[in-house]
């Protein structure tokens, strides 16, 4: 007997995703995703151009990157900096000069995903190595279909307890 | 003929000559088109020199010229441990905090640091020391980084042909002629002081006077504090003794009957042994693994592949043909020859990777020796094909590895440099430069 993927008996990443996650279009300013961020305490978020296609996350260590002089964020750059004595306000005026720039400047455009039909077990390794929500793509269309979550994943197993 | 240089018979029995020329001539475009990694293209090309027949393969490993090799493997291991003492972090910073926070004194006092690096390890290393933190001045000063760092193109270029070991040009030349570190000091040293203050005049002309910092921004860079840039003191001190040591002996290397090779390899392993001396031996073999991932082991394979095919090239007598061909071109006019090789050799190393160039024109200049009287007489041409060779580097981005190494620091700190903006104004001061030294030559040596 067979069994159809995304069912109780063959549960895969369609099982777990929230279908209806936050996202971001990479033209939106920077600005704005630091609102987003900061006011819902997101880590991450998915962004999509306009049909839907899934282009990468925009999230706090992409802030993090934009406060830190590029020269110690760069490839080959430099490795420790004790020497500098940079203030808050220094960091500040670094994200102030990004702020009306697109989040497509610094969205990290490859990642881990995972297929609406990838199993269980693998979806929650892919997880667990990732630590940190997991896009779910249709490898077909390349369309964002869905966001896993350690809260998604822990309601469904303690849900299946009940 | 030995067994190591037997010319075998060539595939095809194609024409020896036609088979090796054509083969360096793809080797060329291929590694112009940068389509292909330059060490995929050069150790391809070898292979194929060995295996069409111009060369056995006891001939191809005779044409590597070991002292270039082990010379740049030695100084990129020194470098690579040295780096770890936070040394040259803490050089660059001190040097730009002595010229008060100026934009203008920092851009200067950054150049020098470069040149005088470029000059003593190769200028390759000293730009990936030094534009990191260059970049991270200007974020700083809010200045735009391009003046400083098209003014460190210039300055690594110059500075490192003042020595043996500041250029891959010039290594190959030393050893190939058999010319010492203070040979190059003394021949070389004087027109390079010269040049680089010489080069600044233009680029403050055209960025200095403009470039203008915030007092604020100014005490960003004065709050530096160079002495936290030392992590690691003691390895700092053993750092400073292997390479005072090395320096050294490069500078008797001569008197002392050594090849540099030795003394760069000596001193890669005697520091090696005194840093991990108080390490266990799994953390000797993790440390060593790191130090050896340093190692730019694309240029050094590259190296090994483009001796190969230019010795395949030497063989068949090409070089020798070409040779003729351009003295007879200068009418065997010693003047004219040296000349004629400054500027060929300049414009060609703007234009392309001057490795492959000057690996080229060696055995070339050779050959010309018994038109001109002797090696003796060839003196003029070997500083001439060094200059040209450094310093036309300066006159596009892919003149020099070092200028493609300064514009994937700019373009991923988000301010590109562009290959035509570059050129526009770098081409026509290497031509000045050129000119200078040109004079500089004439003067001294004919």
């Amino acid at each position: 007997m067979t069994t159809t993927p995304g069912t109780e008996s063959h549960p895969t990443a369609r099982t777990l995703m929230d279908p209806n996650p936050k996202v971001m279009h990479p033209t939106d300013k920077i600005s704005m995703g630091v609102h987003h961020i900061m006011k819902h305490r997101y880590r991450r978020l998915p962004v999509v151009d306009d049909a839907g296609h899934f282009m990468g996350v925009f999230g706090v260590s992409c802030l993090l990157r934009l406060v830190l002089p590029k020269a110690v964020v760069m490839e080959k750059g430099l490795e420790s900096v004790p020497f500098v004595r940079d203030s808050l306000s220094d960091l500040h005026r670094r994200l102030k000069a990004v702020e009306d720039e697109p989040i497509s400047l610094c969205m990290r455009d490859e990642m881990v995903r995972v297929a609406p039909d990838t199993p269980l077990l693998e979806t929650l390794l892919t997880l667990y190595k990732t630590r940190a929500s997991l896009p779910v793509v249709d490898p077909d269309t390349g369309k964002l279909v869905g966001v896993i979550s350690y809260f998604d994943v822990g309601d469904k197993v303690l849900a299946a307890g009940v | 003929m030995s067994h190591a240089t037997e010319v075998m018979d060539i595939v095809f029995g194609l024409d020896p000559q036609w088979y090796a020329g054509t083969l360096f001539v793809l080797t060329y475009l291929f590694i112009m088109s940068d389509r292909i990694n330059r060490a995929i293209v050069s150790m391809t090309a070898a292979g194929l020199m060995v295996l069409g027949g111009v060369l056995t393969q006891e001939a191809a490993i005779e044409g590597v010229d070991f002292n270039t090799i082990g010379l740049l493997t030695g100084m990129m291991i020194i470098v690579a441990i040295t780096r770890q003492s936070g040394v040259f972090q803490f050089l660059a910073i001190w040097s730009a905090k002595q010229a008060k926070g100026s934009p203008w004194g920092i851009l200067v006092m950054l150049s020098m640091v470069t040149a005088v690096l470029s000059a003593l390890l190769d200028n390759v290393t000293t730009v990936l020391l030094i534009a990191p933190v260059t970049l991270l001045i200007t974020d700083s000063l809010e200045v735009e980084p391009y003046p400083y760092l098209f003014a460190e193109i210039f300055a690594a270029n110059i500075g490192g042909a003042a020595t043996l070991i500041g250029d891959p040009p010039n290594i190959m030349i030393g050893t190939a002629v058999g010319l010492s570190f203070n040979d190059f000091l003394f021949n070389l040293g004087p027109i390079v002081a010269v040049l680089l203050p010489a080069m600044m005049i233009p680029i403050y002309l055209i960025w200095g006077r403009k470039l203008v910092a915030s007092s604020e921004a100014r005490q960003r860079v004065m709050d530096y504090n160079e002495a936290d840039a030392i992590t690691d003191k003691r390895l700092l001190w053993q750092s400073m003794l292997v390479l005072a040591l090395v320096i050294t002996g490069f500078i008797v290397a001569h008197d002392i009957h050594q090849e540099p090779a030795t003394i760069a390899m000596f001193g890669a392993a005697l520091l090696l042994l005194i840093s991990s001396l108080p390490r266990s031996p799994g953390e000797q073999s993790q440390q060593l693994e790191y130090i050896f991932s340093k190692v730019e082991w694309i240029t050094i394979f590259f190296f090994v592949g483009l001796f190969i095919i230019v010795y395949g090239v030497e063989k068949t007598g090409l070089l020798e043909l070409l040779a003729s061909k351009m003295m007879e071109m200068t009418g065997g006019d010693p003047e004219l020859t040296t000349v004629a090789i400054i500027w060929t050799s300049a414009i060609a190393s703007a234009l392309v990777d001057n490795i492959p160039f000057v690996a080229t024109m060696i055995p070339i200049i050779e050959n010309m020796a018994g038109l001109l009287g002797g090696p003796e007489e060839l003196m003029p041409l070997w500083w001439a094909l060094a200059l040209g060779s450094c310093l036309g580097g300066n006159g596009s981005l892919v003149g020099a590895s070092a200028n493609l190494i300064i514009a994937g620091f700019a373009e991923r700190a988000g301010h590109p440099i562009h290959f035509l903006r570059f050129m526009l104004m770098a081409f026509p001061l290497m031509l000045g430069s050129i000119a200078i030294c040109t004079l500089y030559v004439y003067l001294r040596y004919l």
